[in-house]
């Protein structure tokens, strides 16, 4: 059986159907479940970017440090792929939490 | 903007050894480490490393840190402690936070040796205060000497669970199990048999299938999973437990690598060419953040990255790089074997090299059978006190024979293959394999010491340290009391870097039986 | 599998996205052809999610205008997901005399148009926002402007879209548009062919070299812009907040967290390694921009910054509306920084275009030929 090309989004999971473990918390930082992630799989959602928009899982905090592999392990099993068949998101500055005060002061390094 | 030859992330094993490397060989070095103190992970490693005398084996983690800081200090490496690298832009510049302000730096050279995070499972309740990461229960432990919890149960049988599991047990927690999905355990058997000797039980085949409590963990329900990995009703097992450790995997902290641009493979690790080089010029990735392995290979990855940028930058010629690139790759090739090696992860083998039947016992519970000793070169009979060496799979590691005055020891130039016990030779005794094994396999049994009565000498790492004439019951492989037996003697020695030498007196017949001893009557 | 439709539509931004769902609304088939493996991985999803109608230049105004009082309010209800729509205003601060007769200029404009749009006094001011800092002498007030969440509205439209039967492709990357008999017809991306009888390009700064193919110029250019976003905080005030100075710009999202949008003043001439890449000197400007109109906010922690390309046409407006020499082919492109908030409008027009029907609104300040020489 050839894999799937979930670039053209006429690809259809059927309808959403409630799996045990859907109430898991997976993204602490902003509680989306296990469910949120996998509904939105099922609503054309194929990509971690598109799942990220719209649920802002590994947004918040920690950036995705903790529920990455959550998520990921989670939209690959929707589509049938393997976790490391989605592609890597994006890291972004800052690395950890910074105060607008810190940020805005800049100092010469030393 | 301030500006240096090399700039590391990280003070942890790798980015302290790229440091000192690198300034070492005349680079202006410049480290940053979000944490207050540094080494990275190492201060927390209590245990002794694995490896040979090049690996700084047997030496203990903490100590490790401690002489990579002192070389910091004496090739005039900068090291900045609360300061996080909180961007690596374009042109190599790090900005870093220090304290009320950001700062720009900029360098010919940066390596990025940030370390791991810990991965997490979900299941339900895993979210309660009590569940955490094994290496932040280590980091309660070791650094803040805070004990987590009182009963503990592990998830995760490689060698982090096994590690820390044992530390637990060292800081007087109860492990109630340790359970793992996989169907054999993941790490070290001989980490894994210092947990079974103590009377920890192993679940192989299970999760977790919910943390119980309302407001923190009270308890927690294991299950054993079916071929397709899903739980088979009927099967769940209940804990009583304030603590879960999870010990299920780290993952590369990369992210400054990916911000900067640099390319990564199918498997989400950055991808490294040699020297650690990125597919960005002049950045480098170094340690965990490479790809996860463990602090003696990362190690070595720091001082090749170091090199690497050092002949880049003009500090090193060619002839030398190719001298030191070749003797450090060797280090790490020399890591890199037998059948917990990366390219070996996910096979299941059956044998040793030597050809010597693999215990499923030891993969299943954790522990050798009494009648499975015999397998091993390491484990002969002989006249008088000798060395037993119960070290059964293929591991890079040689301190045992490095350290026998007498040669009584063979691991060989493959510092994988098993020890071998040379009955020709004369055991005196003195204990040192015993001490330097970091994987406390090897004992000491003298059969012939007292007429009825064997002396089986143990490493102990526990306190308080029993005293000779403390009563007490030996314990089995597989932590089951097999007699009561009276501790002869306590040993401790600087040579033995605080492992005491426990010598126990048994029933002859129990000489090749008990391998622990606790106090008190079973 | 039919690569033929009524309508073939070359990019899946908020603004190819939108017209792909009024072009099923109106029972049209189409296809959408995104060469990103993302939806909305352009300006649609990176972008400070302004619905302003006020500071627009004059042409752009009856979209914002449209939009504002036909589309957004009931967009969360139709698209069937709460895109965040939040019209409580837009706050345009000045510290100083210069920078209230810049204010005084722009909402005279707007007024002059019909927009409610009004000088107000700093009392004014801080009533609607107390957080402002003691520095704010006034501002300019448009109370009908507001805010929507960017990365689900474009979403949202490809959800409806796709639900009513649009078949967006991702990760294909359109070489070129093709003419047949004078027509623009056939859409080829590398092995793959489509159809359609009418064509709308809406590939941002893409659809330039798009259009060159076929002998149109769009003079655009890229810049990069940057955004920071802070953890969440309690509501503290729902308007979209700018200044004369434009040291910065952006609201409080729904959840919580601030994004605030701004510029080093370098970004005509910052270097790209290929990648919207953030530059180290833009977040901490923008961080002492806001500060310097909400100091209270100097204690909260940001967790992200971000940058995207916008497409920016010479004249910082649009190209909107058909090619008189490519017959079939609708443009619609080159947002320059402010297309967000008027998406849901031109998404409208140019689906009514496209199925031949008479659009709400006049697009013909919008035409793609009309740069001329200054003399």
């Amino acid at each position: 059986m050839s894999a799937t090309d979930w670039n053209d989004r006429i690809c259809t999971l059927g309808p959403f159907e409630p799996a045990p473990g859907d109430g898991f918390i997976v993204c602490r930082c902003v509680e989306i479940t296990q469910g949120d992630v996998r509904r939105a799989v099922h609503d054309g959602m194929f990509t971690l970017h598109e799942v990220r928009r719209l649920l802002r899982c590994g947004m918040g905090l920690c950036q995705g440090q903790i529920c990455g592999r959550l998520v990921r392990g989670i939209v690959a099993k929707e589509l049938g792929v393997s976790p490391t068949a989605l592609e890597e998101v994006t890291a972004r500055a800052p690395m950890r939490p910074v105060e607008m005060r810190v940020f805005g002061s800049e100092e010469a390094g030393a | 903007m301030s500006h240096y030859d090399m700039i590391v992330v990280g003070a942890g094993p790798a980015g302290l050894s790229a440091a000192v490397q690198a300034a070492s060989h005349g680079l202006r070095v410049a480290v940053f480490d979000e944490n207050a103190r540094p080494g990275g992970q190492l201060f927390k490693q209590i245990h002794k490393f694995f490896g040979s005398k090049e690996h700084m084996a047997k030496t203990r983690g903490f100590n490790i840190g401690t002489a990579l800081l002192q070389e910091a200090r004496d090739t005039g490496v900068t090291v900045v402690l609360d300061a996080v690298a909180v961007g690596l832009y374009p042109n190599r510049e790090v900005v870093v936070r220090a304290g009320g302000a950001v700062r720009h730096y900029k360098a010919d050279a940066v390596v990025v040796a940030a370390g791991a995070s810990e991965n997490t499972v979900a299941f339900e309740g895993w979210t309660l205060p009590g569940v955490m990461g094994a290496g932040a229960a280590q980091t309660m432990m070791n650094i803040n000497r805070v004990r987590p919890g009182k009963r503990v149960l592990m998830l995760g049988s490689g060698n982090v669970g096994l590690v820390v599991g044992f530390q637990l047990l060292q800081a007087g927690c109860e492990l109630v199990a340790v359970a793992d999905a996989a169907p054999r355990i993941g790490g070290y058997g001989v980490h894994a048999a210092k947990l079974a000797r103590c009377g920890v039980p192993f679940y192989l085949s299970h999760t977790i299938l919910r943390a119980e409590g309302t407001g923190r963990v009270t308890g927690v329900v294991i299950s054993e999973l079916d071929a397709q990995w899903r739980p088979k009703s009927g099967s769940e097992k209940h804990f009583d437990a304030d603590t879960i450790c999870l010990a299920v995997g780290l993952s590369p902290m990369n992210q400054l690598l990916r911000m900067a641009g640099c390319a990564v493979r199918e498997n989400g690790d950055v991808l490294c060419y040699p020297f650690g080089e990125t597919s960005v010029s002049g950045i480098y990735a170094a340690g965990d953040a490479a790809g996860i392995e463990e602090a003696s290979s990362a190690m070595i990855g720091g001082r090749l990255a170091a090199i690497g940028a050092a002949h880049r930058l003009g500090y090193l010629d060619a002839q030398t790089l190719a001298a030191e690139q070749a003797r450090l790759e060797g280090m790490l090739q020399s890591l890199r074997q037998g059948m917990f090696a990366p390219q070996n992860r996910g096979k299941a083998a059956q044998s040793t090299d030597e050809g010597c039947p693999l215990s499923s016992s030891l993969l299943g519970q954790g522990y050798l059978r009494d009648d499975e000793i015999a397998n091993y070169p390491g484990c002969k009979q002989a006249k008088g006190v000798h060395p037993v060496i119960e070290c059964t799979q293929n591991i890079p590691c040689n301190p045992c024979q490095d350290v026998c005055p007498k040669g009584c020891i063979r691991v060989g130039a493959n510092i994988v293959a098993l020890p071998v016990v040379d009955k020709t030779a004369t055991c005196t005794g003195c204990g040192l394999c015993v001490a330097a094994c970091p994987g406390q396999a090897v004992f000491l049994v003298d059969e012939d010491a007292e007429p009825g009565f064997a002396l089986v000498t143990l490493p102990y790492e526990f306190l308080p340290i029993p005293k000779a004439g403390d009563k007490g019951t030996a314990l089995g492989r597989g932590g089951q009391p097999v007699c009561p037996a009276e501790v002869v003697r306590c040993k401790s020695a600087s040579a033995y870097d605080r492992t005491s030498l426990l010598t126990i007196r048994v029933p002859k017949e129990m000489g090749m039986r008990a391998r622990f001893w606790k106090g008190g009557a079973a | 599998m039919n690569n033929t439709a009524d309508v073939i539509i070359i990019g899946a931004g908020v603004i190819g996205s939108a017209t792909a769902y009024y072009l099923t609304r109106k029972g049209h088939s189409v296809i959408v052809l995104e060469k990103s493996p993302f939806l909305g991985d352009g300006g649609s999803s990176r972008n400070g999610g302004g619905v302003r109608q006020s500071g627009r230049d004059p042409r752009e105004l009856p979209l914002a205008m449209y939009g504002v009082k036909h589309l957004w309010p009931g967009l969360s209800e139709e698209l069937g997901m709460d895109v965040e729509y939040c019209q409580s205003g837009n706050l345009r601060l000045g510290k100083t005399e210069e920078h209230l007769a810049i204010l005084r200029g722009l909402t005279d404009r707007a007024a002059a148009c019909g927009l409610g749009v009004s000088m107000i006094d700093a009392a004014q001011a801080r009533t609607i926002c107390p957080y402002l800092s003691e520095e704010v002498i006034g501002a300019s007030w448009c109370p009908t402007d507001g805010h929507a969440n960017p990365m689900l509205v474009t979403l949202a439209y490809y959800r409806k879209a796709r639900a009513n039967g649009a078949r967006f492709i991702t990760g294909q990357r359109v070489q070129a548009i093709q003419k047949v008999r004078g027509q623009a017809r056939r859409v080829v991306c590398g092995d793959e062919t489509f159809e359609g009888d009418t064509i709308v390009l809406a590939a941002g700064y893409g659809s330039r070299a798009i259009a060159a193919g076929l002998g149109i110029d769009l003079p655009m250019n890229t810049l990069l812009m940057e955004v920071l976003v802070t953890e969440e905080q309690p509501p503290m005030f729902s308007q979209m907040l700018g200044t004369a100075m434009a040291d910065f710009y952006g609201h409080q999202s729904k959840h919580g967290s601030f994004v605030f949008g701004g510029s080093s003043g370098f970004e005509a001439h910052n270097r790209d390694d290929g990648r919207p890449v953030n530059h180290s000197i833009t977040a901490p400007c923008i961080c002492r921009g806001v500060m310097g109109y909400f100091p209270a906010l100097a204690g909260t922690k940001i967790v992200r910054t971000w940058a995207g390309w916008l497409d920016e046409m010479a004249d910082h407006i649009p190209a909107i509306g058909p090619v008189a020499e490519v017959p079939g082919l609708l443009v619609g492109c080159g947002f320059s920084g402010h297309g967000f908030g008027i998406a849901p409008a031109v998404g409208t027009v140019l689906a009514d275009l496209a199925a031949g029907d008479t659009p709400p609104l006049e697009v013909s300040a919008f035409r793609y030929d009309r740069f001329k020489a200054k003399l």
